[in-house]
């Protein structure tokens, strides 16, 4: 179960997943906006909780020796697992400029 | 005890009275993972309370009593930090419980304290609106203070109190600022008339009966703290410098992982050499104690008892206190500077590989200790299933009453000679064999279960990076105290029992001269039905009987091995337990030993703790059946190839 409605999970066709961007192909140091977290609602809580919601800013601070992001969420530190930052659906905030323009 | 029981209708303000009387307002204090709650807890109340930096470490509720002036006292319950009230790990369902009063032990308070951490006020407000759905008087600590300026933010708390309608702290409990501030707050509380306890649950993630999905209702309450936060001038700190600095080595690419080894390493060295001139210290206290103790008395059964008896095997026990304080000190070391967080996102890939998460890095290494504090440090570990799977495997890491059992072993049938040059000697490859063994069960064991009993799908792990912070002495030091009272209340009753009761089976049946011989004994009849059943593996009846009276704990088998052999005291000298030992076990035998208890899980009180911890007894017995089996074969394996 999506948590953004049915259309948010994996059956949307190809070309409109292509244009999108996950928080593990973000470079470190860019600040991006949360979209969307292609998690089921029990795995996603924990980072509901933590304040990792649609909208919010993240920005990797940096990679663990094992590869995976920390990031920074309002002022908070926090590891994740690639897999699940792979899930976290994310866009530039330049984009986000353009659109509100 | 205060009476829990609910009073009628009708007398209810005359069981009111009563209450009042009877007891102490009660003021829950909660709040996320590491926002300081369990210093300001020890600040209130000056009670020996864990502390870390490292989030999740309440595990368990403790209550103290604060003495808001010279007549006053208030009650102050210190629960499981939360992120939220959604009760997926223990430690958030102690804490919702606890907060709507169904729990059978603690009434529900009269009030909350709620702490956060003002330099990410966001994400912590966002406690704040279930919180008040209690209709408790509230007070909001917001603390770390001095960190919110130092990093160049900044808050209007006034405004934030009147938005909110709760009163509002700043604090800074490290150093104690603003502690007053919260004792007068404390003082005002009142009982409250008390009824049923609420009929449905007032404290969710999610409100009841909102057609919203999850995230929804998470946003739009997002939105009102965002409203809130900005109206009160919010200015978001700077990142902390210092932490950077630190994580850029700590978590670098090859720093990181080295570090990590380092850490580990420093803690082993730390248990196996520099513990042992303390332990020395406490074994020699404890036999010159017993001794002045023997001369006073005069020759009889009573002495007999109180010295072979209760001395002998208590003392074996409390031999080890220095090793597991000496390792508390690191554990808490590395928790309170916030280290033991890198530490779990750096084993968290290992982990992932055999089925488990990075938190479980945390009781694992506890679990060298003592399986005990580990089993409950692992409500730390948020997935359910995790959390069974790494109590299911921490009895396998080597704990420190399996040291004087493998000590006794190795030194009497395993020769000094040079393995590795200098290096390594034949023992000590023995003893690091050992730990291997439990290393590679408790993987295997992991990975069995995750794909069979425990099966999921890979949880998201989420683990918070707290800013480092220098460790305090004090509260180091009252972690330790409490560490010590725990261990000696557990080695005074358990090991307290299992010595006299010992003790009694080897007196009877009585001879017209005395105690029977040991192997006419009532001890040495039950070592003989138990013989046919070890004999595969090589241990006779007096092994027998130690592994029976091991079962209650691991080090108690030296003890019982000192006591049949009629060896007057079996920790002191041990030279001629060794000597008897070799008589009567072979090489291959001792081996197979060796593994029995590397697997085996003779623990009551681990059992004890598992049970309380997973809520029944199917995962108990099938945690000790499964490592006796192991434990069994292994031994019979290990006789056959040596």
């Amino acid at each position: 179960m999506g948590l953004t409605g049915p259309q948010s999970m994996s059956g949307l066709p190809k070309e409109e997943l292509g244009g999108e961007l996950r928080l593990g192909d973000i470079p470190l140091s860019q600040t991006v906006e949360l979209v969307r977290i292609d998690l089921p609602a029990e795995r996603a809580e924990p980072l509901l909780e933590r304040g990792v919601l649609p909208g919010c800013r993240i920005c990797p601070v940096r990679s663990s020796p094992t590869g995976d992001p920390i990031i920074s969420v309002d002022g908070s530190l926090l590891a994740l697992r690639r897999e699940t930052a792979n899930c976290l659906c994310v866009r530039l905030l330049s984009d986000f400029s353009q659109e509100s323009q | 005890m205060r009476d829990l029981s609910t009073p009628p209708e009708g007398s209810a303000s005359a069981s009111a009275q009563i209450e009042n009387e009877t007891r102490s307002p009660l003021i829950a204090l909660i709040g996320p993972p590491n926002s300081g709650k369990t210093t300001l807890f020890n600040r209130l109340t000056g009670l020996r309370q864990k502390v870390a930096n490292y989030p999740g470490v309440t595990v368990e509720k403790y209550v103290g009593q604060v003495q808001c002036d010279l007549e006053q006292t208030v009650e102050l319950v210190d629960l499981p930090g939360i992120h939220g009230f959604s009760a997926r790990t223990l430690d958030e369902r102690v804490t919702r419980d606890a907060l709507e009063g169904r729990l059978e032990d603690l009434p529900a308070p009269d009030a909350v304290v709620l702490i956060v951490d003002c330099t990410r006020l966001e994400s912590q407000l966002m406690l704040v609106e279930p919180v008040l759905k209690l209709e408790l008087p509230t007070l909001l600590v917001l603390n770390m203070w001095d960190e919110l300026e130092e990093r160049g933010g900044n808050l209007d708390h006034m405004e934030l109190a009147h938005l909110l309608g709760v009163k509002v702290v700043k604090t800074n409990a490290r150093v104690g600022l603003g502690v007053d501030q919260v004792k007068d707050f404390l003082s005002g509380v009142e009982i409250r008339h008390r009824g049923l306890p609420p009929p449905v649950r007032v404290l969710n993630n999610v409100p009841r009966g909102v057609p919203l999905p999850m995230i929804d209702a998470f946003t739009a309450r997002r939105r009102r703290v965002d409203k809130v936060v900005d109206r009160a001038s919010f200015v978001q700190p700077g990142p902390a410098q210092s932490t950077e600095r630190l994580d850029a080595v700590f978590l670098h690419r090859i720093w990181g992982p080295l570090v990590f080894l380092a850490v580990v390493v420093v803690v082993f060295q730390s248990i196996f050499t520099w513990a042992v001139p303390l332990m020395d210290g406490v074994e020699l206290l404890i036999t010159s104690s017993g001794e002045w103790l023997a001369s006073r008395l005069s020759d009889g059964w009573f002495r007999s008892l109180l010295i072979d008896g209760v001395w002998a095997g208590v003392g074996s026990v409390v031999v080890f206190l220095p090793q597991i304080l000496v390792l508390f000190l690191f554990l808490g070391i590395l928790e309170d500077s916030g280290y033991m967080a890198r530490a779990a996102v750096i084993a968290d890939r290992v982990m992932y590989r055999v089925g488990l998460q990075g938190r479980a890095f945390l009781p694992l290494l506890s679990g060298y200790a003592c399986a005990i504090p580990a089993i409950l440090a692992a409500r730390t570990v948020e997935d359910e299933r995790d959390r069974l799977a790494t109590i299911f495997i921490t009895p396998f890491m080597t704990c420190s009453a399996r040291l004087p059992v493998y000590a006794l072993l190795i030194a009497a049938f395993i020769p000094d000679r040079r393995l590795l040059g200098p290096l390594m000697s034949y023992r000590a490859a023995v003893l690091l064999g050992l730990y291997g063994l439990g290393i590679m069960a408790a993987v295997v064991t992991a990975f069995l279960l995750k794909r069979t009993l425990l099966r999921a799908e890979p949880g998201s792990f989420v683990m918070d990076l707290p800013p480092y912070r220098l460790p305090s002495a004090r509260s180091i030091g009252l972690r330790l105290l409490d560490r010590s009272k725990i261990f000696l209340k557990r080695a005074g009753r358990v090991i307290f029992a299992v010595a006299i009761v010992l003790w009694m089976l080897t007196q009877f049946p009585r001879l017209d001269t005395g105690p029977p011989p040991i192997e006419d004994s009532a001890l040495g009849r039950i070592g003989q039905v138990i013989e046919p059943a070890i004999e595969p593996l090589g241990f006779d009846w007096r092994i027998g009987i130690g592994l029976v009276t091991s079962l209650a704990a691991r080090e108690v088998i030296v003890g019982t091995l000192g006591t049949i052999y009629g060896v007057e005291d079996a920790t002191d000298d041990s030279i001629t337990l060794q000597e008897t030992l070799r008589r009567d076990l072979t090489l291959p035998a001792a081996i197979g030993l060796l593994v029995f208890f590397a697997f085996a899980l003779q623990c009551m009180s681990t059992v004890a703790v598992m049970r309380r911890e997973t809520g029944g007894w199917k995962w108990p017995i099938l945690q000790f059946s499964y490592m006796l089996f192991l434990a069994y074969s292994g031994a019979f394996i290990a006789v056959r190839l040596f």
